[in-house]
């Protein structure tokens, strides 16, 4: 899953939507895998992937936080899910930049190979770029897991119900406003500004009437 | 040149799906191109097939789904024989256009506003339904772009920029802006009250008071604050609150 939010194919399946929804059907709690997923999704929203902007990586990090808060009751493992999945995200995005160092390294020295259009010298080059990513979002998925581990007797013990909830109070908080200052970024201060206040309201009222 | 356009743009496109995979801050995502160019020039003749391998895997970076553009573009206009600089010269002057469209048109149009309805749907109790129909409705759109984009560079080569003011791509960024806008405006609130809704009064008041706080704060520094870096500094606060909490 590690290795679709650059490598390949992108197409998704790493958005922590998709990635806690899974994550939550393969342990048997859908509910927290999904709640995870909306946080974390809205976490993503503050990240343009664009030109080399370094982001942290957010699909590891719902696998860890769900791997975490999973068969915990109510908002109990909500909290310290996050917590093991933003610690997860932030050595995900670091991993992400020493790759991409190493790969330059490599393709710096490699540099007269390629100028001498050898076509099977650039395939070795890019599928080792390929493997080295899975490995490094491997390590990335394993440590959010060996984290989750260590995490999962908190929920039983030294974490109150109050702290919990302190927690994930902190944590939501966080991701509603991450999600709401990205979303701003893009719209801008254009039209669209318009259609995002009117989208507000709309929600607003949804939220109301589901109360 | 025919046999090139069957198996060749197949093969292209599916190794354009791998297009980041050796991804650096060297060539960026130049080695990718290369390999995704190289099946729609085995025809050429000996003497230019490995220059133009070559040509290919050198500096490059744009959005990957508009990449396919480049690629096809690049490898018309060597069949073409159209002469190295030019064709160096058409990959530098695609980058911005394919990065700045692609940018528009994916990351802050068609993915945002179908993650939007996405948490919308889940929030109201859609389920792993609308996950699965956010990843089948979101890469019918990427995958028809990867194949739209290959296709078109192939088709104009060298004067591929015709392909760039396609009105359904003007079209869609246009409609997309505004849907995205208001996709995400009534996700937010509605994935707030989705979360929140199991905490108690005082957690839901100390939600949007800190919610508003932190947004607040993302906006007056983000330059120098991210997310993620906000997300960490609360949940520390968080567990100290707890700590000293009688």
């Amino acid at each position: 899953m590690g290795v679709d939010l650059v490598s390949l194919p992108q197409m998704m399946i790493a958005r922590p939507i998709v990635a806690g929804a899974v994550t939550g059907a393969i342990l048997g709690d859908v509910a927290t895998g999904i709640k995870l997923g909306v946080m974390f999704e809205l976490l993503q929203y503050d990240i343009l992937p664009v030109g080399a902007v370094r982001y942290p990586e957010y699909g590891p990090a719902t696998i860890a936080a769900v791997a975490t808060a999973h068969a915990a009751t109510g908002v109990l493992g909500l909290g310290l899910g996050a917590l093991v999945g933003l610690v997860t995200a932030l050595l995900g995005g670091v991993s992400i930049n020493v790759l991409r160092r190493l790969n330059s390294g490599i393709v710096h020295a490699a540099s007269a190979t390629l100028e001498s259009g050898d076509p099977r010298a650039l395939m070795r080059l890019h599928v080792g770029g390929v493997l080295r990513d899975a490995i490094r979002a491997a390590i990335v998925t394993a440590f959010g897991l060996f984290l989750a581990w260590l995490a999962r007797p908190l929920l039983a013990g030294p974490l109150s119900a109050r702290d919990a909830i302190v927690l994930a109070t902190a944590a939501v908080a966080a991701a509603l406003a991450a999600g709401a200052a990205g979303t701003l970024r893009l719209v801008g201060k254009g039209p669209n500004l318009g259609w995002f206040a009117a989208g507000l309201g709309g929600g607003l009222l949804v939220a109301v009437w589901l109360r | 040149m025919a046999a090139v356009k069957g198996a060749g743009l197949g093969r292209a496109l599916l190794r354009l799906f791998a297009v980041q995979g050796s991804y650096n801050y060297e060539r960026m995502l130049g080695l990718g191109v290369g390999v995704a160019e190289e099946p729609l020039l085995r025809d050429l003749k000996d003497g230019q097939y490995r220059p133009a391998v070559a040509r290919g895997a050198r500096f490059f970076n744009a959005h990957p789904y508009l990449i396919g553009l480049a690629v096809g573009a690049a490898a018309r206009a060597e069949h073409d024989g159209t002469p190295p600089d030019q064709i160096e010269r058409l990959r530098e002057a695609l980058c911005g256009p394919l990065g700045s469209l692609g940018d528009r048109l994916v990351w802050a149009g068609w993915l945002p506003f179908l993650s939007g309805l996405t948490l919308v749907a889940v929030a109201l109790g859609a389920g792993l339904g609308a996950v699965a129909a956010f990843l089948i409705i979101y890469n019918i759109g990427h995958v028809t772009l990867r194949w739209w984009a290959l296709r078109a560079g192939w088709t104009h080569g060298a004067r591929v920029s015709t392909a760039l003011h396609h009105p359904a791509l003007h079209k869609a960024t246009a409609l997309l802006g505004p849907a995205m806008a208001f996709a995400v405006g009534v996700a937010l609130p509605v994935a707030a009250r989705f979360l929140a809704a199991p905490f108690p009064r005082w957690g839901q008041l100390g939600a949007v008071v800190t919610a508003g706080v932190a947004f607040l704060l993302l906006r007056w520094r983000g330059d120098r604050l991210s997310g993620l870096r906000v997300a960490l500094g609360l949940a520390a606060v968080a567990l100290v609150v707890g700590w000293i909490w009688p």
